[in-house]
C-alpha cells in the first residue's frame, strides 16, 4: 500500500496541471479521437469504438504514416498482442493462435489465397487505407469461418468532396522501392477513388553459400479504385476493385539427375483481383438496408526450369475463386435497440496441381444480432450464425457480449462466443503422392474413393492373417466425417480512463479449441508407407492477458505501452504428461528421462511474453512527425531436439529479441514530407531461425499532397 | 523346404536346451545376488553401401548391414538367411528375424517407457515381419518422428524395443542415433541410416532383463 500511494499521486496528479496549462480551446486530443474513433467490425454497424464491448485495436491512417509503414504486415507486428509468424508467408498470430484462425477482410470482404493457411500479408499495400480495425476474440457470429481468433478489417478510403491526390517515393535498403499515387474527387453525386502502388526489392540472403536468396527479388503492382454514385436521396451505389500481381524470379541450386549441381530458374507469379458493389438504401430513419456482390480469384504459378538447357524441373499451379452475394438489414427498433439481420450464399472453386480435378464448394449463411441498451450504462449484444456447407456438418456460432460504465472512468465488459473455422481446401482435396519417399495424402472428401481404388491396385499392403487390405477402418470413418475446427472462447476485461490523459485497457481471454485437424494414416501401403488423410482429434487451449496503456505526456507527445501474457498448449499432451508417458533425451549425456508436467513448454512459435513500447510525437502546427517503437519477442520453441515431438527443454526455443523502429517526417507548407527512417535499428539477426529479418533497414521518402485540400 | 524347416527347429530346439540348463544356473544365482545384465552400446553402426539414384540424392542401400545382439557383432549380408542375425537395418527399417525376414524365431515389440525402468521382457505380444514390420514403420508409428520442415530423423524419447532374438532369447534395445558419428542435434545433412543404440541381452532365455 505504501508502495502505491505516490504511483497514484503520480498518475493522478501531473494531469490537472498539465490540463491547466493547455490553452482551453484545445481539446485533449487523445479523448477526442478516442470519441470520434468510429468501428464498424464488432457489430458490423457503426460503433464507437471506447463503447463496444469487445476488444478492438484501431490503428489510424496518422500512426500508419508515422511508423513508415508500407504493408499490412509492417503495422499489424507493431500491435499489442499481434505476433507475426512466417509459415509459407507472412502472417499473425492473434491471441496465440495460428494465422489460419483469424479472418482478413477488405472492407468486409475476405482476402483469399491462403497457403498452408497462411494469407501472405505484405500483398495488401497500406497507402490508400484510412484505418485497420483489429477485433480479438471469436466474431463466427458474425462474420463465419475462420474468425476464431479474431478479424482484421482494413477499411479504404471513401471519396471526399473536393479533388486532390498524392504522389509518395520511398527507397531504402536492399533497393527496396515503394511508388504509389493517390487520386480523389467527389462532387454532387459521384466520388472516385484510385489508388496504384508499385514495390519492388532486390531482396537478401542471410545465409551467403545456401541454395537461393532467403528473400528472392520480387516486383508487385497494386491498383485499387472505388467509385461511389448517389442514385437518389437514399440510395448509394459504391463499386470497387482490386488487382495485385507479384512476380519473383531467382537461382536455385539443386542437384540434378546426374548426381552433380545444376543451377535452376524459379519464376513465380501471383495475381488477386477483387470487384465488388455495394448498394445501400435508407427506407427510413429505422431501417437501412446492404446489398453486396464480391467476387474474388486467386492466381499462382510457379516454374522452374534448368538454366543450362531450359528443360523443366518442376511446376505447379493453384487457382482459386470467391462469389458471394449479401444482404444486410440493420432496424432501429427503439434509439436503444438495434436489429442487425443477413443472409447470404456462398461459391468458391479451386483447381490446383495437385487437386484431382476443379472442385467447387458452396455454402449459404444467416446470421442476426439484438444490441440492446436496457440501461444507458449497460450495453448486451446478443448475436449468432449459422452457416450450412456442401462439404461438411453446418456451424452454428452464437455469441453475447455485454459492456458496463462502472463509473466514468471505469468499464467492465466481458464476452462469451463460438468460433469456427472450415476445412480448408487442401484437407478435403488433396490429392498427392510423395515421389520420392512413396507416401500418398488425400483429401477427406475423396480418401475412401482412393483407398478403395489403390487396394483395387494391389497398391496396399495386404494382412497376412485374413488377406485383406491393411486398412485403418476407424481412422478412414473419421477422415470421411471430418469437420470444422472449433473453439469457445470467452474475454473479460476492463477499460480505465483515470484522467483525461491516461488509457488503461486490460483484457484477459480463454480460447477451447476443438476438433483441431491433424493428419492420421489410413491405411498401409505395399512400399511400407502410409496412406495419409485428416482427421479431427487435437484438443488445445489457448489463454492469456493482454494489457495496453496510453499515456498523453504533452499535448504532442503520447506515450504507450503493451504486453501480452501467453500459455497455449495442446490437451492431449498434458494427459500424457501426466501419465508419465512422455520421455525426453538429455542433450548431453544422451540418457533417457521422463518428463515432467512442469516442463513443458506448450505449443510451439508462441512466446510466453511480449512487449511493445511506442513514441509518437505529433505537432501538426510545426509539421513534425517522430515516433519509436520497441518490440520485443520473448523466447518461443522453434521444434523439437530431444526424441518426444514436444516443448520441454532450453534448447528447443529461439532466444527473446527486440526490434526497435524509429522514423521521422517534416511537412513544409502543408504539402510535401520527407521522412527518413530506421528499422531495426539494433540491427538484429537470426538467419538460423528468423529467415525473415534481414537486419538495419535504412529508408527516406518523399510525398507531395496535390490539389485541393478537403481536410 | 522341410529340411530346412526341421533344421532351424532341431537347431532352435538345441539353444533352448542350452538356454534351460543355464537358465536354472542363474536362478540359482539372483537367489544370491541379481548380476545386472551388461549394458551394450553400438555406436553409429554403417549402413550398406547404397548405388547413387538418379535424382542424386543418397540412395536405398541394397543390403541390409545385419546385426547379432547375441554376438555383440556385425553379420555379413550373406549370412542373411540365417539365424546368425537378431536384427538388420536399412533406412528407417528395422528388421527382425522370423516371419518373412528371416528363419529365426525372432519377433519384437515397441514399448513407451525407460530403458532402464523396463526390467523384464513381456511374455506375450512379439509381432513377427510381414508385411506390416514387428517394429512399425512411418514417422511417430515405431521408434523414430520424422520432421518435415528440417527433414531430420530423431528416435522416439522412451521407445523401448523389446526384441525376441533369432534364437528366441530377449532383449532390449534403445535407438539413440541415426546420423553418422551421432551428433547430439542433427542438422538432418549428415550421412544417415547409420544406427546408435544400445542394448540388454539376455542369454539366459529367461524375461529377465533388469
Amino acid at each position: 500500500m505504501h508502495h502505491l500511494t505516490p504511483f497514484c499521486l503520480l498518475l493522478g496528479l501531473p494531469a490537472p496541471v498539465l490540463a491547466q496549462q493547455r490553452p482551453a480551446f484545445q481539446p485533449d486530443s487523445l479523448r477526442r479521437l478516442a470519441l470520434r474513433e468510429v468501428v464498424v467490425t464488432a457489430t458490423r454497424t457503426e460503433r464507437s469504438l471506447t463503447e463496444v464491448p469487445i476488444p478492438v485495436t484501431v490503428v489510424s491512417q496518422q500512426q500508419i504514416k508515422a511508423m513508415g509503414s508500407l504493408r499490412l504486415g509492417d503495422v499489424l507486428s507493431e500491435q499489442t498482442g499481434l505476433t507475426t509468424v512466417n509459415d509459407h508467408g507472412q502472417g499473425i498470430q492473434m491471441q496465440g493462435l495460428n494465422p489460419e484462425y483469424t479472418l482478413i477482410l477488405v472492407d468486409g470482404e475476405p482476402l483469399i489465397g491462403r497457403t498452408a493457411g497462411t494469407l501472405e500479408l505484405s500483398r495488401v499495400a497500406v497507402g490508400n487505407i484510412q484505418r485497420v480495425e483489429v477485433v480479438k476474440g471469436p466474431a463466427s457470429a458474425l462474420w463465419g469461418s475462420e474468425a476464431l481468433a479474431g478479424v482484421v478489417n482494413i477499411i479504404t478510403e471513401k471519396p471526399q468532396p473536393g479533388t486532390s491526390g498524392n504522389v509518395r517515393l520511398r527507397y531504402g535498403s536492399n533497393r527496396t522501392m515503394n511508388l504509389s499515387g493517390t487520386f480523389n474527387t467527389k462532387g454532387e453525386r459521384a466520388g472516385l477513388t484510385v489508388f496504384v502502388n508499385r514495390y519492388s526489392s532486390q531482396g537478401y540472403t542471410l545465409l551467403p553459400g545456401s541454395t537461393g536468396p532467403t528473400q528472392p527479388p520480387f516486383t508487385s503492382y497494386t491498383a485499387q479504385s472505388r467509385l461511389t454514385y448517389r442514385l437518389g436521396k437514399k440510395t448509394n451505389l459504391s463499386v470497387s476493385g482490386r488487382y495485385f500481381t507479384e512476380g519473383q524470379h531467382s537461382d536455385l541450386t539443386v542437384t540434378a539427375e546426374t548426381g552433380a549441381a545444376a543451377v535452376v530458374a524459379a519464376k513465380t507469379k501471383q495475381h488477386d483481383y477483387n470487384f465488388n458493389p455495394v448498394l445501400t438504401h435508407r427506407f427510413s430513419n429505422q431501417l437501412f438496408a446492404t446489398a453486396r456482390l464480391y467476387h474474388s480469384g486467386y492466381r499462382t504459378r510457379e516454374n522452374y526450369t534448368y538454366r543450362a538447357d531450359g528443360q523443366p524441373y518442376d511446376a505447379s499451379y493453384f487457382h482459386q475463386t470467391f462469389t458471394r452475394p449479401e444482404l444486410q438489414l440493420d432496424w432501429q427498433l427503439k434509439p436503444t435497440q438495434t436489429l442487425t439481420g443477413g443472409a447470404g450464399y456462398l461459391r468458391e472453386t479451386v483447381a490446383a496441381t495437385r487437386y484431382e480435378q476443379r472442385q467447387e464448394l458452396r455454402a449459404h449463411y444467416l446470421f442476426g444480432q439484438y444490441d440492446w441498451t436496457p440501461v444507458p450504462r449497460l450495453n448486451l449484444v446478443l448475436g449468432a450464425r449459422y452457416d450450412g456447407h456442401s462439404q461438411y456438418a453446418g456451424q452454428f456460432s452464437p455469441k453475447l457480449s455485454g459492456r458496463y460504465q462502472v463509473r466514468p472512468w471505469l468499464a467492465v465488459r466481458g464476452s462469451a462466443g463460438r468460433g469456427y473455422r472450415a476445412p480448408d481446401f487442401r484437407q478435403l482435396y488433396l490429392n498427392f503422392s510423395n515421389p520420392v519417399i512413396g507416401y500418398s495424402v488425400f483429401g477427406t472428401n475423396q480418401v475412401r474413393a482412393k483407398v478403395t481404388q489403390l487396394a483395387a491396385q494391389g497398391q496396399l499392403a495386404t494382412d497376412p492373417e485374413t488377406g485383406q487390405p491393411v486398412v485403418y477402418e476407424a481412422v478412414l470413418a473419421q477422415a470421411s466425417g471430418l469437420t470444422a475446427e472449433s473453439s469457445l472462447a470467452y474475454n473479460a476485461g476492463v477499460q480505465l480512463d483515470p484522467n483525461a490523459k491516461t488509457r488503461i485497457t486490460i483484457n484477459g481471454f480463454r480460447n477451447d479449441l476443438r476438433n483441431l485437424i491433424e493428419t492420421a494414416a489410413v491405411a498401409l501401403k505395399a512400399n511400407g508407407q502410409s496412406v495419409y488423410s485428416y482427421r479431427n482429434v487435437t484438443r488445445a487451449y489457448t489463454q492469456g492477458l493482454e494489457a495496453d496503456a496510453r499515456y498523453l505526456l504533452t499535448p504532442h507527445l503520447t506515450v504507450s505501452g503493451g504486453y501480452q501474457l501467453l500459455f497455449a498448449k495442446d490437451k492431449a499432451v498434458i494427459d500424457r504428461l501426466e501419465a508419465g508417458e512422455v520421455f525426453r533425451k538429455d542433450l548431453q549425456t544422451q540418457e533417457t528421462e521422463r518428463v515432467q508436467p512442469q516442463d513443458y513448454g506448450g505449443l510451439y512459435n508462441r512466446s510466453r511474453h511480449s512487449l511493445n513500447l511506442k513514441l509518437f510525437y505529433e505537432n501538426q502546427p510545426e509539421g513534425w512527425s517522430v515516433s519509436a517503437r520497441g518490440i520485443y519477442r520473448g523466447r518461443y520453441g522453434f521444434g523439437d531436439l530431444n526424441g518426444n515431438a514436444i516443448l520441454d527443454a532450453d534448447q528447443e526455443y529461439v532466444p527473446g529479441y527486440w526490434l526497435v523502429n524509429v522514423a521521422a517526417a517534416k511537412t513544409f507548407r502543408q504539402r510535401l514530407t520527407v521522412q527518413a527512417g530506421l528499422d531495426n535499428l539494433l540491427g538484429y539477426t537470426n538467419p538460423t531461425y528468423i529467415s525473415t529479418l534481414p537486419g538495419r533497414l535504412y529508408y527516406a521518402s518523399v510525398a507531395l499532397e496535390l490539389g485541393k485540400r478537403s481536410r | 523346404m522341410h529340411h530346412l524347416f526341421l533344421r532351424t527347429a532341431v537347431a532352435a530346439l538345441a539353444v533352448s536346451s542350452v538356454a534351460f540348463t543355464s537358465c536354472s544356473d542363474d536362478k540359482d544365482d539372483n537367489n544370491v545376488v541379481a548380476p545386472a545384465l551388461e549394458i551394450k552400446t553400438v555406436s553409429s553402426l554403417a549402413p550398406q553401401p547404397a548405388p547413387p539414384t538418379s535424382t542424386g540424392q543418397p540412395g536405398t542401400p541394397r543390403h541390409y548391414t545385419f546385426y547379432s545382439l547375441a554376438d555383440g557383432k556385425e553379420v555379413p549380408y550373406t549370412d542373411s538367411a540365417s539365424t546368425k542375425w537378431d536384427l538388420a537395418f536399412r533406412g528407417t527399417t528395422i528388421l527382425t528375424n522370423a516371419g518373412t525376414s528371416g528363419p529365426g524365431r525372432g519377433g519384437a515389440q515397441v514399448k513407451s517407457g525407460l530403458f532402464a525402468e523396463t526390467v523384464a521382457a513381456p511374455e506375450t505380444g512379439y509381432a513377427v515381419d510381414g508385411t506390416a514390420k514387428a517394429i512399425p514403420t512411418g514417422s511417430g508409428n515405431g521408434w523414430y518422428n520424422y520432421n518435415s520442415t528440417t527433414h531430420v530423423i530423431s528416435p522416439i524419447a522412451g521407445r523401448v524395443l523389446l526384441i525376441r532374438t533369432a534364437a528366441g532369447k530377449y532383449a532390449k534395445v534403445e535407438i539413440t542415433n541415426y546420423y553418422k558419428d551421432a551428433p547430439a542435434t542433427p542438422a538432418g545433412t549428415e550421412p544417415s541410416g547409420y544406427y546408435s543404440f544400445r542394448y540388454v541381452y539376455q542369454p539366459d532365455g529367461s524375461l529377465n532383463l533388469k
